[in-house]
This record gives structure tokens, sequence and C-alpha cells, in this order.
């Protein structure tokens, strides 16, 4: 018996090629668990000038040829893409033999692959979704929505354990798919902690870029679309005004920017609000440390990544009652939680944190230690583990093994 | 020898053509002693089953039922072939000899398996899409032509039942001519010309190991 235990994860997604959520995700994850001793394979899609095969801090990544001809559409690219991943992991699995031990799949993007790959080698499959047709859509409304949602059931039924990175997940992918709760465990998504060291040096110089000293900065990072919620922070602006002076820095882009804009420039606040659209990633680092309340006023979030930043930034948030957000603060004691689409509660909430600098230092001081304990890779990566060795405990008992 | 035979249609499920020459085939190579699987797709009749011939059947059905189009259903239901086709492989003690691949529906699995558990397999082609769908290059009959030159690249041998289809196979995919095996239609001959093709490709198999 060999000692190293050793996964293969299929991703549609890792950097350079980031599409979402997902492609930050495997790389830490990966990372993290090649740390903890464990041989960590990435069958992901090739991108332009990324080199067909690279070992990343002991991660050998293998990008495959994603299919180039046309396709229909997207969903019927997907499956033809999984052939190819098919073939080229099957090849791969089948060269460096008997060391594989599981294969872990993300998302329906992959699950094609995940699920033949499982019974051609007979090795336990694990999935984690990151989200699901039925949430993204909010119903299922066409025939392809329906096609991909069967598909997530297909992946999940096939699957030795499915993991959600939130209770939120966890019980909305248990009502989708009509799955017994000993299938599902929760393990969050990590945060980058270490990204946020060594920023303070030229620290306030960047500040006054954005904000005057005796102003306070509010932050908010976000698709600027309907269910982010940042309409009911434009609401909350003159409520907050009208209490502390403070600067409100809006960052991301969407469908909701002029409008946005207009309501701003009706309440005669331009010189208040900015707008600040994408930034790179070392500004955006920045103003999160630099941030004086966070604003995650959210209306639908399925985990809340960017309130985990600003806790790991050292930020006071205020974010909705909702979703994964709900999980992520612990109200007044990692945060301040307010009630959803409500501008009222929101400005109390963001009021309270900039009046009050002693309570908003027990809120930051408390999350920074949350962050760690809690989001931190490393302890995800060996909780990771962990689910790995129980699965293959079981399995070895199995007639497969 | 075993051999596993991939077909989108055998009996009772019958489309074209296709379906009573595969039962024939299977038949005959069964009563030559021949250890034939056949796997199928099937909506009802899923379960394992034995003909009166010998030959041992594996219908499968999509896992998937909503699609948009015969790419997504022909790309899910191959992940149930590959299933159908490893239990056999295991069940076995990993004694399998060949694929013989009906045209390009289950080509994606019997790629995999070659890949993955060094199965390898024969493309046999009833017809093409060039010729099904003439002059028509949208993007889904690129994706069917891409499938069918897959299964000629990955192929140990192609098999076909003119000399016209050789001749076409080479035009319009440049596969080498001695790739292609043309299998006579003779009623008493055929069947030792598919065993023939068979044995070259399992010799092949061994001399790889």
């Amino acid at each position: 018996m060999k000692d190293k235990l050793t996964v293969m994860m299929l991703s549609w997604e890792f950097p350079p090629r980031v599409i979402g959520g997902i492609s930050p995700h495997i790389y830490f994850l990966s990372k993290a668990l090649s740390k903890q001793d464990v041989n960590v394979y990435v069958i992901t899609c090739d991108f332009p000038g990324a080199p067909a095969h690279e070992n990343i801090d002991g991660v050998e990544v293998y990008r495959i040829d994603s299919y180039k001809n046309p396709s229909p559409d997207f969903a019927t690219w997907v499956y033809l893409m999984n052939m190819n991943m098919q073939k080229e992991t099957a090849a791969l699995t089948r060269k460096i033999a008997d060391k594989i031990d599981l294969f872990h799949a993300h998302d329906w993007l992959v699950a094609n692959a995940g699920i033949g790959l499982k019974h051609v080698f007979r090795k336990p499959l694990l999935v984690t979704m990151h989200s699901t047709e039925m949430g993204r859509r909010d119903g299922l409304h066409t025939t392809a929505e329906k096609m991909i949602h069967e598909t997530e059931a297909w992946l999940t039924y096939e699957a030795w354990k499915v993991i959600c990175c939130s209770n939120y997940m966890i019980g909305h992918v248990k009502y989708a798919f009509g799955l017994p709760s000993d299938k599902l465990v929760m393990v969050p998504n990590g945060v980058n902690i270490n990204c946020y060291e060594d920023l303070d040096a030229d620290l306030q110089d960047f500040r006054s870029k954005f904000a005057l000293a005796e102003e306070k900065i509010v932050l908010f990072v976000g698709r600027l679309v309907y269910e982010k919620g940042v309409h009911i922070l434009i609401n909350a602006v003159p409520k907050i005004l009208s209490k502390v002076n403070a600067k409100f820095i809006i960052v991301g882009s969407g469908y909701m920017k002029e409008q946005l804009l207009n309501i701003v420039r009706s309440m005669g606040l331009e010189h208040k609000v900015l707008f600040e659209g994408f930034l790179d990633e070392a500004t955006l680092l920045k103003l999160q440390k630099c941030a004086d309340v966070s604003v995650v006023p959210s209306l639908f979030e399925p985990f809340g990544i960017v309130a985990l930043e600003a806790m790991a930034a050292q930020s006071p948030v205020v974010a909705s009652d909702t979703g994964g957000l709900s999980e992520i603060i612990e109200h007044e004691v990692t945060g301040v939680k307010v009630y959803p689409n409500n501008p009222d509660s929101l400005a109390w909430g963001v009021t309270k944190v900039l009046q009050d600098d002693g309570y908003a230092k027990r809120l930051r001081d408390s999350a920074y230690r949350r962050v760690q304990d809690r989001y931190d890779w490393e302890k995800i990566a060996q909780q990771t583990k962990r689910i790995y060795e129980g699965v293959l405990g079981e399995y070895s008992k199995s007639f497969w093994a | 020898m075993r051999v596993i035979i991939f077909s989108w249609e055998y009996p009772p499920r019958v489309v074209g053509q296709l379906s009573g020459y595969v039962n024939s085939l299977s038949d005959q190579l069964a009563a030559d002693k021949v250890e034939v699987n056949v796997v199928t797709y099937d909506d009802h009749s899923t379960s394992l089953t034995q003909e009166p011939s010998g030959v041992k059947t594996a219908r499968v059905t999509n896992p998937v039922k909503t699609h948009i189009g015969v790419l997504t259903w022909v790309l899910t239901l191959n992940q149930e072939v590959e299933r159908a086709a490893a239990n056999i492989f295991y069940d076995s003690n990993k004694q399998v000899d060949l694929i013989d691949v009906y045209d390009w529906h289950f080509i994606p699995a019997a790629v995999t398996l070659k890949n993955g558990l060094g199965i390898p397999f024969v493309f046999s082609v009833e017809t093409i899409e060039d010729h099904r769908s003439p002059n028509s290059n949208t993007s889904y009959n690129m994706a069917i032509k891409s499938i069918e030159w897959l299964g000629f690249y990955e192929a140990k041998s192609v098999s076909v039942k003119s000399e016209w289809m050789r001749d076409e196979i080479e035009r319009i995919y440049k596969v080498p001519k001695e790739k292609i095996t043309v299998i006579s239609t003779k009623p008493d001959s055929w069947i030792k010309e598919v065993q023939k093709l068979y044995n070259s490709v399992s010799e092949t198999k061994k001399n790889e190991r």
C-alpha cells in the first residue's frame, strides 16, 4: 500500500483561465492539499499561452484540448469538452497506473468526465457543488436548464459524497436533488489571508486618492446587479451621511450601473459616491484594507466570499442576513447583520460601525480570528483530506476495492 | 476470444438496417464460440440478459431525460455505455480482446476505454455524416464529423461493407487505405472475414503487451 493519497481534480477552469469562483477555489485548495501531503493532479481546459503541463507548488496541472470546433451552443460544448477531458484523463490515469485513489469533480461542467472515469477505473467520485442551475436561474424554465439540472442530479447521484460550501447550499442541494443527508458534507470556501499582509507601507497615500482624511470609507465590491442589492446601499447613503461624514466607493460593474448613477445624481451626491468599475487586484486589496466598513447588501447569496475577504483584510463587515452570509457573520461578533432589502436597517448597521471605533475594532479583531480558524485554506484542506480518507475507508470494504 | 459490440440499435429496438445486422453478426459469432457482449440502448428493459444464442446483452438508458439535441443525448448516454463495458471488463478478469463499434454514437466511450483500459477497438462504418447530411457544415454536423474523425484516428482498424465506402473514407477523412478492411457481404464468407479482422486486432494487442 502506497503511503500518499492521490486525487485527480477535474475543473473547467484553473488560473490563468478564470471565469468564476471555481478557478481560485481549485487553485488554493490544490496547493493547500499538496501541503497536507496529498498528491494532486488538476485536469482543466487549455488557455492561450498557458502550458499543457506544469507543476505549481507540487500540484500537477494538465490542460486539455477543450474542443475548438464551433459548437451549436454552450451546453453542447460542455459535453464535447468532457469527451476530450475524459479521453486525456483516462490516458493519463493509465500511465500513472494504480496511483489515483479518487476523482474529485467541480460542478456539472465536468459531470460526464467524472462519472465516466469513476466507472472505467472503479474509483470513488466526489463532487463539490458550487452552485446549481436552479439557483442560478431562479427555477428551471427552458429545456437547456432542465437538462443541466438533470445532469447535476446525475452527478450528485453518482458521487460518493457531495461537498457544499455553506449550510445554506447543503439545504438547497438536498432539496434540489432529493439527496440523503449523510451524503452531504459542508466544507466552507476559503480565503487567502496572506495577500493582505505587507500592504501597510503606503496605505495613507493610497487612501488619500479616494477620500479626505475626515471621511470614512464605505466599500461595496460586487457585480452591479439586482441580487447583489447595491441599490439598497445607494438608498441608504443620505441616511448614513446625516450622521457620519463618509465616502462611498462602489467597485464592480453590471447592468444597473446607469440607473444607480442617475439615483446618485438626482440626490446631488456625486461627490460622495464613486463608481470605480473593475479594479486591478492590487488596488482592490488595498481598498479592502483601507475600508472603514465593507457592505454586503445581497438579496441572494449562496456563499458570500466578498464578506470573507473583508474579514481577512480586517475591515468591519455589515451584511444582509441571507444565504451563506448568515453563517459567515455572527451578529455583533464578527460583523453586523441587517435586514435584507431594508435601507434603514443597513444605514443603522453602517452608522453604528462608523460612529464607534471601539466597536469597529472588536468586530474586525474577532472577524480576523474567525477567518483564521474557520476559513483558512490549510484548515479546509485538512477537512477535505479527512473526507477523502473517510470515503477511501468505506471504499476499501466495497467489492470495487 | 471475448468481444464487446457497441450499437445504438439492437432488437427489439430497430431504427434502420444496423439492428438486424448486429443481431445476425452477434449470433453467428456466438455460434463460432466467440464470447459476445452487446452493449446497446433501450429505455425500458435495462437488465442484463443472455439470448438463446449465448449472446449477452447490456441495455443502458440515458440518465438525463431532457435534451436539447441528439449530440447532448448521445454524449451523456456514452457514460452509461462505458459503465456497462467496464463491468464486463472487470467481471471477466480484464479479459476483453476488443470492442467493435457500429457508427459514431458510442465512439466517445470506445475512445475512453481504449485510453483508460487498453482495449483496442474496430470502428465499423454503416454510414457517415457526410453522406447522411450532404453539404451541411453547421456546427452540429461538424461536431458529429469530429467524433467520426476521432473514431477513425483512435481505432485500431476500420471495417466497411464496400470498396466504395473505403474510398469515401479515404477521400473525406484521409484515413490510410491499409487501416480499412472491406468485409464482403457473401453469406458463406462474411463471418470468417469479421473473425479474421478481430484476430488481427487482438494479435496486435497481445504483441503490444
